[in-house]
Formats: C-alpha cells, structure tokens, sequence
C-alpha cells in the first residue's frame, strides 16, 4: 500500500499520466499538498530528460517510475531501459552567468539535486536507475 | 495554462494560473514576447504577477529567461511578484533571482517599474 509504481513509454505526452500518478499517491496517502512540488518537479525534470534525449532511431524507451512513503520521507525511483546516462555526471550550470549568457537549458538536473536530500545513479540489467529521496517536513 | 493580461497605466501585467511546466512553457514564452512587442507600441515593462502560479519547472523556468531577454533588448522593465514558495525555491536554487528582478508584492514591483 505504501509503494505503487506505473510504467509508461518516454514520449512527452505521457507527463500529465505521470502527474497524475503522483498526485494519485499524494491523496491517497494524505500527504502534504506543499510537500509535492519537489517530487512533481524531479518527475518531470528526470523524465522528460528520457524522452527527449533517451529515443534512438530504433528504440523508444520503456520508463518505470515508483513512489514509496517511508521512514518519514518519500522516494521517487525512476527507471529506464534507454542508452546508459548518468545525470550526475553532467556538470553543474553557471549560475553565475548575466542575463545575456545565461545557457537556456542545464538547469533541470541541477534543481532536482538541490532540491532532493538524497540522488543515486545505478546503471543495472541494461537499465538507467535514478533513486531520489527527500524528507517530509524537511 | 490560463494567463489574464491587464494594463495597469502603460505596464502589463501577465497574471498566469496553475502550472508551468513542459506542457505549458511554449505557450507562456510565445505570450511574454508578444506582450513585449506590444500592439502597436511597446509596453513601459511587464510584470509576471505569480500569486496564482502553483508550478514551475527548468521548461518555464526557461520561459521567464527568454522573456526576460526579449525584454531587455527591447527596452522594456521586466520583473516578477508574489512568488509561492514552491515557485520561490526554484527561482532561489536556480539563480534566476540574479538576473530577474523578483520583487514582494504588485505595489513594490509597480513601484520599481514605474521608476
């Protein structure tokens, strides 16, 4: 009861499924509304990561994502059969930059990292496994 | 996304409802240009009142920054108001704060981009 999870193919369209998944499980666990965000965004940030760079020529890939309440915190696993990718490899944005040289993209990966207490890669059976976790009320 | 536009003495002020994310983000950018091309002459600036804005993710963040852009080579003020927290924490880690001005209330933004 405390973990669902959903499978869903890493094509653009599916966000709104994916949302609505998560918002699904905050409901049913009564979890707090505010406490959301942080989890809608790493959803979103992670997966449309997937669907716009993880598609080749010949394959589209299959993207799992699970959500479980625990220990006082909730953990986001999403999972996808695509080319293997670490997105903690990638390096950090300059946020330094002026309103002129501000690179328009980069900045996903970096909120989900800031945002989350706790992110592991794994590369595992030809799969990409991103592990997020953050504390409730933290 | 829905987004009411009003024109408070010169400056438009874009007041979008909801979520700001993949989805949402052209749709919003292609408005911040078009309220900065103004309709037959430019606006004095433009104001993103966010007091309605639940979401936003790095796709509208990208938005904000392109309006912001188009705004400053067009000369027109640009800022931002009544971030919820959610929405704060973003432009916060993201270092939008920097390079956008992100100001309390629509009093103090009006205030600032009337100067």
């Amino acid at each position: 009861m405390t973990e669902r999870r959903t499978t869903v193919s890493g094509d653009a369209a599916q966000l709104p499924v994916l949302v609505a998944f998560l918002q699904q499980f905050w409901s049913d666990h009564s979890l707090p509304a505010p406490e959301a965000f942080p989890f809608e965004l790493s959803l979103e940030e992670i997966f449309m990561n997937v669907a716009m760079h993880g598609v080749t020529a010949t394959h589209r890939p299959q993207v799992e994502v699970c959500l479980k309440h625990a220990d006082g915190g909730v953990i986001l696993t999403i999972t996808d059969d695509g080319p293997a990718f670490d997105p903690l490899q990638a390096p950090p944005p300059d946020l330094e930059a002026d309103l002129e040289d501000r690179p328009v993209g980069g900045l996903g990966i970096h909120l989900v990292r800031e945002m989350m207490d706790e992110v592991t890669y794994q590369r595992l059976d030809g799969r990409n496994l991103l592990r997020m976790r953050r504390r409730l009320g933290s | 996304m829905n987004v009411n536009i009003e024109n408070n003495a010169g400056i438009l002020i874009a007041n979008p409802e909801g979520r700001l994310d993949f989805g949402a983000s052209a749709n919003f950018q292609s408005l911040l240009e078009k309220s900065i091309a103004g309709d037959g002459s430019e606006p004095r600036a433009l104001l993103v009142d966010c007091s309605s804005l639940e979401y936003v993710s790095s796709a509208g963040l990208r938005a904000f920054l392109v309006g912001a852009r188009s705004a400053k080579s067009a000369g027109v003020g640009f800022g931002v108001c009544n971030l919820k927290p959610g929405v704060r924490e973003v432009f916060d880690v993201s270092g939008f704060g920097r390079i956008i001005a992100v100001h309390a209330d629509r009093a103090a933004a009006l205030a600032a981009l009337s100067a």
